[in-house]
């Protein structure tokens, strides 16, 4: 309605519009041509989510190369994502530097002729340090264009609450608490212990035990070859979700919502599955239980949620000196300094053995050595494929465990349903 | 428009007084055709301009984009696809579904916005005390930012800790299992729109009180000498009297109401989704349209749910034009 309200209100809109346009072109044509003037003066621009450590890094970056300048753009996750997608498709105003998640490296190394092939500015000799599977997943289809570098990967741990844990009478330190579930099973059984105790909740969501289990299966959605899976990795995750929410142990809470927020605080689960960067996330909402969260090892085995690739869009006009930004960025001392800085894992393993990353002890975390927890999770890990409708097929698995949540589904009758709606999205 | 001509000789006096007497008259001349003749157009031209190229051409390029296979994960499939984009949105439960569901919206929206709106205008056509007041404080919703008021409301209706729940237990009701607003399809509906309605009403109820105030006292007067009440003058007198602008607000409400998109997006629990609740309780065409777009990334699919929910549009607002002209009496 907001278009249409009012005929005069669209013409002003339209006619600022129209001078922002104007006004956008003689921007950067002034911007050109001092350019030109200060003779070889850059400007990267770095668009990414949240907080990646990059404020030291630039200052530092900038004072060794004085002609280059680097804006920093840090934006909401999915908002960005979808800017790079639209500025992809318009042709311009793209960033120099894009940073991708996993959540949607997919998407974009299909459209992998619109970025720099990094193996043509000779990324290929760092290939042998990532970890493999890493380096697999920003590849494009036909294996001859890298669209990014790894910057982090998530691992995957299992933070909880010990100070609730000890309400509960259930052990507190991370090996006993490790050693309660080495299964999936023995978790929703440490979870009725708790929730008979205690009358509270144990584990966020049903989605949020959905996909750390997917994570850890050989296999997720699709196999190599595009053809949904969904007997293989997602039904295990599945029966392991609608277990958890028969069993009454879920708060049924979606992630990074006001409610979840909330049930931080209010205390309305125990147990968080977590990834390495989940912990400043932890810190930023609660800070006030800092010391009663702990991690332990996470049932079922390693995994991987999340992690980033720095990308340069083939649009930009500087795409030399972004991608010496880039490989900057990913050398041992600026990794090891971002992990320092937020938490983020690197992603080439030779640095877990770097002592700045072993002896890392999380203050927040109960002093819990996360270099050491996530990079064993991470490390041992076995690629699993995803395919290119992966995003939207997880959406759409996702929906059908909150409806089960929700009461609008019975967990019986749910299997069929997530078969449905994933070859929905398959064929969409 | 005179400005223009005598703008020239006040900038610069100098020059031009030195040459008006020898070029005078045929410059006059032209200068004078071209103000009659031509400037008018100039000036309204940006308009136009500017509707052509954040209007017109994307409507037209959307048509083509309609007929074409474009999908983003899929570079290599391009070319003319004919009708196929259509065939499927035929045979798509889902945007079936996104259709009843702004329809749903729409008529819980508009019907009690467009009603009160009128009441509301009525009560502030009378003679209040602070009246400016009540004026501004009613557009007050209109003037805060949908994506402010929208998020606002979200955590009005959360499950948990939201104070629609905590309206209800006070009555009663979910004591022990709160009603999960985004659960149900009338739950879901009820509240987006309550957002809408509580953003527009008082936009409405301004405009109708403006054509209120332009109705001549004296037939209100004649009115209740004939006995008269509040109620049939305000079905009799004003309501008809201020046809014109109703048709206005309700041909606007249905643009609006069927572009529903940034309160069903807002009231979303999970942003990356785009799909209007767990099982599209509330998902409503222009949400489709973006997930379609920018989640499944078929750009030529999206395309043609554009241009059916523009043809939706136009056949409902000429249907709603036409009956509000007939409700009202109107014979035009």
């Amino acid at each position: 309605m907001e278009r249409f309200a009012k005929r005069g209100v669209a013409l002003i809109a339209a006619g600022l519009a129209g001078s922002l346009v104007l006004a956008g072109c003689s921007g950067q044509d002034l911007e050109g041509g001092s350019d030109k003037a200060a003779e070889g003066q850059v400007t990267l621009k770095v668009n990414f989510w949240g907080d990646m450590g990059l404020d030291k890094l630039k200052a530092a970056y900038e004072k060794d190369h004085p002609n280059v300048k680097i804006v920093l753009n840090s934006g909401e996750y999915n908002a960005q994502h979808e800017d790079l997608q639209k500025k992809l498709v318009a042709g311009s105003g793209a960033p120099d530097i894009s940073a991708v998640d996993e959540g949607f490296i997919v998407q974009f190394r299909g459209q992998s002729d619109k970025f720099v092939n990094l193996l043509d500015k000779g990324a290929a000799s760092y290939e042998s340090k990532y970890l493999p599977w890493k380096w697999q997943q920003s590849m494009s289809t036909d294996k001859k264009t890298q669209i990014g570098l790894g910057t982090d990967v998530g691992g995957l741990a299992m933070c909880y609450r010990s100070d609730l844990f000890k309400k509960a009478g259930l052990p507190t330190d991370r090996e006993s608490v490790s050693k309660l579930w080495t299964t999936w099973d023995d978790f929703i059984k440490v979870g009725q212990q708790y929730v008979s105790k205690t009358g509270k909740k144990f584990v966020d969501s049903g989605t949020n035990m959905f996909n750390p289990v997917l994570a850890q299966q050989p296999q997720g959605f699709y196999d190599e070859s595009e053809q949904l899976q969904m007997d293989g990795g997602p039904k295990v995750a599945f029966d392991v979700a609608m277990k958890t929410i028969d069993a009454g142990l879920s708060a049924n809470l979606a992630s990074f919502q006001p409610n979840w927020d909330q049930g931080f605080k209010k205390d309305q689960f125990a147990v968080l599955a977590c990834p390495a960067w989940m912990l400043g996330h932890i810190q930023d909402t609660a800070p006030e239980q800092k010391g009663k969260w702990d991690i332990a090892t996470i049932p079922g085995g390693g995994g991987n949620w999340g992690g980033s690739w720095w990308t340069i869009p083939k649009q930009g006009k500087n795409t030399d000196e972004a991608y010496k930004f880039v490989e900057w960025m990913v050398q041992p001392a600026q990794q090891i300094e971002v992990f320092k800085t937020v938490g983020n894992l690197p992603s080439q393993p030779a640095l877990y053995k770097d002592p700045a990353v072993l002896d890392y002890k999380k203050e927040f975390m109960s002093n819990a050595p996360t270099g050491q927890i996530f990079a064993a999770t991470a490390e041992g890990l076995k690629p699993q494929y995803l395919g290119k409708k992966n995003g939207p097929t997880r959406v759409a698995v996702e929906n059908v465990i909150t409806r089960v949540q929700q009461g609008s589904l019975k967990s019986s009758a749910a299997w069929p349903e997530a078969v449905k709606a994933a070859q929905k999205a398959a064929t969409s | 428009m005179s400005l223009t001509r005598s703008a020239p000789p006040a900038v610069n006096p100098e020059p031009a007084h030195r040459r008006a007497p020898d070029a005078g008259p045929k410059s006059r001349n032209w200068l004078h055709r071209f103000d009659n003749k031509r400037v008018p157009y100039l000036l309204i031209s940006p308009f136009f301009l500017l509707f052509a190229i954040f209007g017109l051409f994307p409507i037209v390029f959307n048509g083509v984009v309609a007929l074409r296979n474009w999908r983003l994960d899929d570079p290599t499939l391009t070319g003319w696809a004919g009708l196929a984009n259509f065939e499927k949105l035929i045979h798509d439960d889902a945007f079936w579904n996104a259709l009843f569901n702004t329809f749903g919206i729409f008529i819980l929206a508009t019907v009690p916005q467009l009603l009160i709106a009128l009441m509301v205008a009525n009560l502030l056509n009378r003679k209040l005390r602070a009246t400016s007041w009540w004026r501004v404080g009613v557009l007050l919703p209109y003037v805060t930012p949908v994506a402010a008021s929208t998020l606002v409301f979200a955590v009005f209706f959360s499950r948990d800790n939201g104070m629609a729940n905590w309206l209800l237990s006070l009555v009663g009701f979910g004591q022990d299992a709160p009603l999960d607003w985004r659960a149900q399809k009338w739950s879901a509906w009820l509240a987006i729109a309550t957002m809408v309605n509580w953003k527009w009403i008082g936009y409405n109820a301004l405009l109708y009180l403006s054509a209120m105030q332009s109705i001549p006292k004296d037939v209100y007067e004649a009115a209740a000498v004939d006995g008269a009440g509040p109620w049939r003058q305000l079905w009799r007198i004003t309501v008809p009297m201020i046809q014109p602008v109703l048709v206005f607000t309700v041909v606007l409400s249905t643009i609006g109401g069927l572009q529903l998109f940034n309160e069903p997006m807002l009231f979303e629990e999970n942003p990356a989704a785009a799909s209007g609740g767990s099982n599209g309780q509330w998902q409503t065409i222009a949400q489709l349209i973006y997930k379609v777009g920018w989640k499944d990334l078929n750009l030529g699919y999206a395309a043609a749910m554009s241009w059916a929910l523009f043809l939706i549009i136009l056949i409902v607002a000429a249907l709603n034009a036409l009956a509000t002209n007939r409700l009202g009496g109107g014979r035009r």
